[in-house]
């Protein structure tokens, strides 16, 4: 039996904990404190109460409970919440670890093996804890003629774009988007056209051959497909007449666009599954062929950063199918407050002396509304953000739509075996880009006939 | 502020624009091309006009540049450059791109293009896209036809001759 640390010493033990807190001091007070006193001054403080928040102030109020709330909602309301947490990256990297935990059970159970089960309790839920652990962890190995800058940028810039592409989706109404671009579908294809570039840096950098094979098939594979990913949308921004994705989902209040474009939605998908290189179409990571394809010589850390990519790529893309095909976060209000007329007009109580109308306030949800009758001024348009209610139904919606359209992505990986390259480019270039010309001429039928669009029935 | 990211972009746009052309390494070129390629959406950026932004992104970024790459990769860069490089002729051509650039912007800049000041609000795509349906109508359709003949064309090259492979 091994023992884990043979020369043990209490002494040692206590000299390295004291050297680590005396580094972390000194560091703190040389570099630490300095950067947040300089940072202070760039950053622009928000008014709460009429008083300028300082720093002192803030964590007076954190101690506060009256003040804590709308120190709160200030945070909630600043760019950085949305950038780093809920439209944003936290939000999408909370979706694509569940997604990662959800897609091993699932395909387990669908091939009768149990699947992650001895971290944690229940059913292994700390597997994800414990890979993640052993992927940063692990040694990172670079190929000893890789081409080093591009192999260290390459798993770095793969996040990065598909963090970009996570800002562009909108989740809530109101505007809770990290970036609302009037183009913002046309920013969603330049963004995609960027990951066929690092892929296939990345394959060449590595300097070896299954990695070069597999990126060149990556290659292929997101270079066709673009084409008819780009031209199945095309047609809902017909009808619709925006590039806006916030524009797009309003117009689907009454009715989802899948309704009347069932072929754009389904060419999308398919595109959507060869862009993602999942299976059926994981021919450049076909592990049977040529080991792990463009990841092979990854390892540790970086492969982690490329596999968070590709998730968050995942989430993207499902967003993207909900936004534009499933109505985004329309769907009905969980417990709506009461009428409108109650709040704005009242009931007239006849023979009371004094105020005769009888006028209800219904606090909505503290933390999200900044006035209790939000609801009701969102309803008359009165209002430009969003209040808590619509918020908070909206976000659910798009999340359930979400997970839904996550798991028929999933779902083929326990079906279907992978297709032959020749096939897979055939249905890209034939039939597709054939299907989704199909597709744009029912839109524009459905606005030349008079059904939607501007003065159209619907 | 619009200055300061002004001459960032246009120091990102002309160095990587001479570092495509006179690095040894032709990856690399080509990962400098696309940083100028890239300057240029963000001087559209700039301009207001995020839409053509979009577009040369999308384009030129994602398509020309990857065909770029994937040429260049294909290419044993060793059999091309045994060349001893000459650094005079090097500098010169930087000096001979400087002057042009210093000359075509001294043309530009006394052709009283300061004195143009104008509060209008930028170009909506929306009125670009009413201008080709209705008065450059012809120019659409020319394009439609053109870009629908090359991608026949591109289909009819790709095209397999499966039968024989049945046959066998």
């Amino acid at each position: 039996m091994s023992v884990i640390a043979p020369k043990f010493r209490l002494g040692y033990f206590l000299k390295g904990i004291f050297d680590n807190a005396f580094w972390i001091l000194t560091l703190v007070t040389l570099a630490g404190i300095p950067t947040i006193q300089i940072a202070l001054f760039l950053i622009p403080l928000p008014v709460i109460n009429g008083q300028l928040l300082t720093a002192y102030l803030a964590f007076t109020w954190l101690f506060n409970p009256t003040m804590q709330i709308p120190l709160i909602k200030a945070l909630l309301y600043s760019d950085l919440f949305r950038i780093a947490a809920f439209p944003g990256f936290g939000f999408a990297a909370l979706i694509a670890a569940g997604t990662i935990f959800v897609e091993r059970k699932m395909l387990a159970k669908l091939q009768l093996r149990v699947g992650p089960f001895y971290c944690g309790k229940i059913e292994g839920i700390l597997q994800l804890v414990a890979d993640g652990l052993k992927l940063i962890s692990k040694e990172i190995i670079i190929p000893a003629k890789a081409d080093k800058p591009l192999f260290w940028a390459a798993p770095v810039l793969f996040v990065g774009t598909a963090a970009a592409f996570v800002a562009l989706i909108p989740v809530a109404p109101g505007g809770w988007v990290v970036a609302d671009l009037d183009v913002g579908l046309l920013a969603v294809f330049a963004v995609i056209g960027f990951f066929p570039i690092i892929t296939i840096l990345s394959a060449w950098s590595a300097n070896s051959k299954f990695p070069f094979i597999g990126g060149i098939r990556a290659l292929h594979q997101m270079v066709s497909f673009e084409i008819p990913l780009i031209l199945s949308l095309l047609g809902v921004v017909i009808l619709t007449g925006t590039l806006n994705l916030s524009e797009i989902v309003e117009s689907q209040s009454s009715f989802p666009w899948i309704i009347f474009m069932p072929i754009g939605a389904i060419v999308f998908f398919i595109t959507v599954l060869a862009e993602l290189e999942r299976i059926p179409f994981d021919l450049p990571e076909a592990e049977s062929e040529i080991v792990a394809g463009w990841l092979t010589e990854f390892s540790g850390m970086i492969y982690g950063l490329v596999q968070l990519g590709s998730y968050l790529k995942l989430y993207a893309f499902a967003a993207l199918f909900v936004i534009i095909f499933l109505g985004g976060w329309t769907g009905p209000v969980f417990w709506p407050p009461l009428d409108v007329e109650l709040i704005t007009e009242g009931i007239p109580i006849p023979n009371y002396v004094g105020d005769p109308i009888l006028t209800v306030t219904t606090p909505g949800l503290p933390l999200l509304d900044k006035d209790p009758n939000e609801w009701v001024m969102q309803q008359q348009g009165e209002l430009v953000y969003t209040s808590g209610q619509l918020l908070v139904s909206g976000v659910i919606w798009f999340v359930l739509k979400t997970v839904g359209v996550i798991f028929f992505i999933l779902l083929p990986r326990g079906v279907f075996p992978r297709i032959r390259l020749d096939m897979l480019l055939h249905i890209g270039w034939y039939k597709l880009i054939g299907l989704s010309f199909v597709n744009i001429f029912i839109a524009l039928g459905l606005v030349y006939a008079g059904v939607i669009g501007p003065g159209g029935i619907l | 502020m619009a200055d300061a990211l002004f001459l960032a972009i246009s120091i990102l746009t002309i160095g990587s624009a001479i570092a495509a052309l006179e690095m040894r390494s032709l990856v690399y070129g080509s990962i400098a091309l696309m940083g100028t390629l890239g300057g240029i959406a963000g001087f559209y950026v700039m301009l207001d006009s995020t839409f053509v932004a979009m577009f040369q992104l999308a384009v030129y970024v994602g398509s020309i540049a990857v065909l770029i790459l994937f040429t260049v990769m294909l290419v044993k860069r060793e059999l091309i450059f045994k060349k001893i490089e000459d650094p005079k002729r090097k500098f010169a051509g930087i000096g001979l791109m400087l002057i042009v650039i210093l000359a075509l912007g001294a043309i530009i800049m006394d052709s009283g293009i300061k004195t143009i000041t104008t509060d209008s609000d930028p170009v909506d795509f929306r009125e670009i896209g009413g201008d080709f349906l209705t008065y450059y109508w012809p120019a659409l359709i020319l394009m439609a036809l053109i870009l629908a003949g090359s991608v026949m064309g591109a289909l009819v090259l790709a095209r397999r001759e499966d039968t024989v492979e049945n046959e066998q």
